[in-house]
């Protein structure tokens, strides 16, 4: 999302225990709610891809910018934030090679080696998991109190 | 004796040609050199002389000589086959110190060739231990012998690789006079890839002097000159005999091998062969530290096909970082493992990284589901907000550390839990985690200026304190409103 806060510049403090749950969780609300704001109700889908891509963006926030994905995700956004809405990349088992697919499905792997690949795709999905811990506890709690 | 004596010398020191011309030169040579080489006096003997030098020096150079004459008794015996000359062991044990010979000039060496087998002498083992020493006696200038052996454990890697090059390219001589000369060909030049600075040089010398061999012995002798330091060491080296041994028997075969497969050899093979050999002399070498180990591996390695040598080195250097790579490969794969659940029973990297590449896709489709079902839960943010904050902090309040880290980074505006609003659910709750909270971010952010008791007003303007904060730099000044003035200490 263009109004994420850029500030976060520096690389992860804790490289290796990942981006903090809190950390996360604050930014991705804080973007969610921005989102609610702006959007106007009608166009679910529309807000719905935005707040796909608020999800990722504060994932990327929260990595840092040591990693190599969480810059391709940031890179990206930037980018495609003026063109048109980040469409998330879905083919991925059609490529016969499976170290082809996996550079497909983690943002950034196409300019990886292999190794850096694997340890890329470790922290991608470390951050994708706490992500959707983060989505899933707040969508329970909503639901909770409402329809 | 003395006839047999100065007749061993011919064989040994001068071709074949110059056996008469020099036997007796060379005798001359030795008395001659005898005195300038040590204290010792010259004895009429030529043996004789040259005994003393080698019991005076005390330190390394008993055991040295002494390893040297059984192997030049074997070859002598051999080459010779006479009795007569088991009487003359003192004298044969004098024979491979070659150093009166080197001590004299350079054109003196030159003159008086070094110890090369004629190809008369096509019966003559290639024994490398003999050689070496040889080579190293016959080419030394101007080192005491007993500087030689001290010098041999201060030696590095380098010069006991150009050792071994010259021992392996005297092999390399006694090989090539034994079988066919092609074949010496491409061994000495193999060496060339062990070191390219050194090799280019040395293998065109090494390549030139082996087309022709009457000018063997010169271009030994200058192969010889140029490392007689790392010939010192590398005799010291490979003093154990049977270590030459294994290296001629392995080169031999290396060869016999290579006269099999002369056809188009696939570098899989090579590289099988290559590690073959290589194992082999890595067990053979075990005696040695893993430097010589390795200089011995190459070397056996490169005696096998010129154009294999140079793959042969560059396969040396590929195999391990080949073996770095995939070591580290394999480490992130298992850590991966760890990461993905169910992961734990698969075996093998192709299923491990289709469960990887599964675990990934779903969990994308995971994001892209909850942020479908998000766009339609806005109600209540706030509260789901602070309850999942609520969560949140229990999860980590036992682990303070996310807490800490968080505060560290200052990015997190402050967080005003409002009681009003959540009086109407779970207050208590919240109460508590408000306490907690100011609890925690007094603690951790005690220099925080600014700072004031969470305001109980923030309930509602939660949302715009939220957006404005976006806006906000960390050194943006404190803005006139109150709503923002409080989590301004905290701006990002």
């Amino acid at each position: 999302m263009d109004s994420e806060n850029s500030a976060c510049g520096n690389p992860n403090p804790n490289p290796t225990l990942g981006p903090s749950k809190l950390m996360l969780a604050f930014r991705f609300l804080r973007a969610l709610s921005l989102v609610h704001r702006t959007t106007p109700a009608s166009s679910r889908t529309c807000r719905g891809r935005r707040i796909e891509r608020a999800a990722y963006a504060s994932m990327a926030y929260s990595a840092g910018t040591g990693r190599g994905w969480s810059r391709a995700v940031l890179r990206r956004l930037h980018h495609r934030a003026r063109r048109r809405a980040v469409a998330p990349r879905r083919l991925s088992t059609t490529a016969g090679n499976r170290a082809e697919a996996l550079r497909q499905l983690v943002p950034g792997g196409a300019g990886m080696d292999y190794c850096t690949l694997l340890e890329e795709t470790a922290d991608y999905i470390k951050c994708l998991s706490m992500q959707v811990e983060l989505m899933q506890g707040i969508v329970d709690s909503s639901s909770s109190y409402g329809p | 004796m003395e006839m047999n004596e100065d007749r061993k010398f011919g064989l040994e020191k001068s071709h074949g040609d110059h056996l008469s011309d020099h036997s007796s030169g060379v005798s001359a040579d030795w008395q001659f050199n005898t005195p300038a080489m040590s204290a010792a006096p010259p004895h009429p003997s030529t043996a004789a002389s040259l005994v003393p030098p080698l019991t005076s020096s005390p330190l390394l150079s008993a055991p040295v000589p002494e390893a040297f004459v059984p192997g030049l008794w074997n070859y002598h015996t051999m080459s010779v086959g006479g009795s007569n000359i088991q009487n003359t062991t003192s004298a044969i044990g004098s024979i491979p110190i070659g150093r009166p010979v080197a001590m004299s000039s350079k054109g003196m060496l030159l003159s008086t060739p070094p110890v090369i087998f004629p190809p008369s002498l096509p019966h003559f083992p290639a024994d490398s231990g003999f050689i070496e020493r040889a080579a190293r006696f016959s080419c030394l200038s101007g080192s005491s012998f007993m500087e030689m052996n001290l010098l041999r454990p201060s030696q590095s890697v380098a010069p006991a690789r150009k050792a071994s090059k010259v021992v392996m390219e005297t092999q390399v001589q006694n090989t090539e006079l034994s079988m066919t000369g092609d074949k010496a060909v491409s061994l000495p030049a193999a060496y060339g890839s062990i070191d390219q600075s050194r090799m280019d040089t040395q293998r065109d010398r090494r390549s030139s002097h082996i087309s022709n061999s009457e000018s063997q012995e010169t271009n030994f002798c200058e192969g010889g000159q140029e490392g007689n330091v790392d010939s010192s060491d590398v005799a010291g080296n490979s003093s154990p005999s049977d270590l030459g041994a294994n290296k001629k028997k392995r080169t031999i075969r290396d060869m016999e091998k290579d006269q099999v497969q002369r056809g188009p050899q696939s570098s899989s093979e090579a590289t099988k062969d290559d590690t073959e050999t290589k194992h082999k002399v890595e067990q053979n070498s075990s005696k040695h530290g893993g430097k010589n180990g390795k200089d011995n591996s190459e070397a056996a390695k490169e005696g096998y096909v010129h154009v294999r040598a140079r793959r042969g080195q560059a396969t040396n250097s590929h195999s391990l970082a080949e073996r770095v790579r995939r070591e580290k490969i394999s480490e992130r794969m298992k850590y991966l493992q760890e990461l993905v659940p169910g992961c734990s029973k698969v075996t093998g990297k192709a299923v491990m990284l289709d469960e990887i590449i599964n675990y990934v896709q779903s969990l994308q489709r995971q994001v892209e589901f909850l942020s479908m079902k998000l766009s339609a839960v806005n109600p209540q943010l706030d509260f789901s907000v602070e309850r999942l904050l609520a969560k949140n902090l229990r999860h980590s309040h036992g682990s303070p550390l996310s807490i800490a880290g968080f505060s560290q980074e200052m990015s997190y505006p402050q967080v005003y839990p409002s009681q009003q609003g959540l009086g109407h659910a779970g207050g208590s709750t919240m109460v508590n985690l408000s306490d907690t909270y100011r609890r925690t971010m007094n603690t951790q952010l005690p220099t925080m200026s600014g700072y004031k008791e969470p305001s109980m007003q923030m309930h509602n303007p939660w949302n715009e304190e939220i957006i404005m904060q976006m806006d906000y730099d960390a050194n943006h000044p404190p803005n006139a409103q109150e709503i923002n003035r409080k989590p301004d200490g905290f701006a990002i």
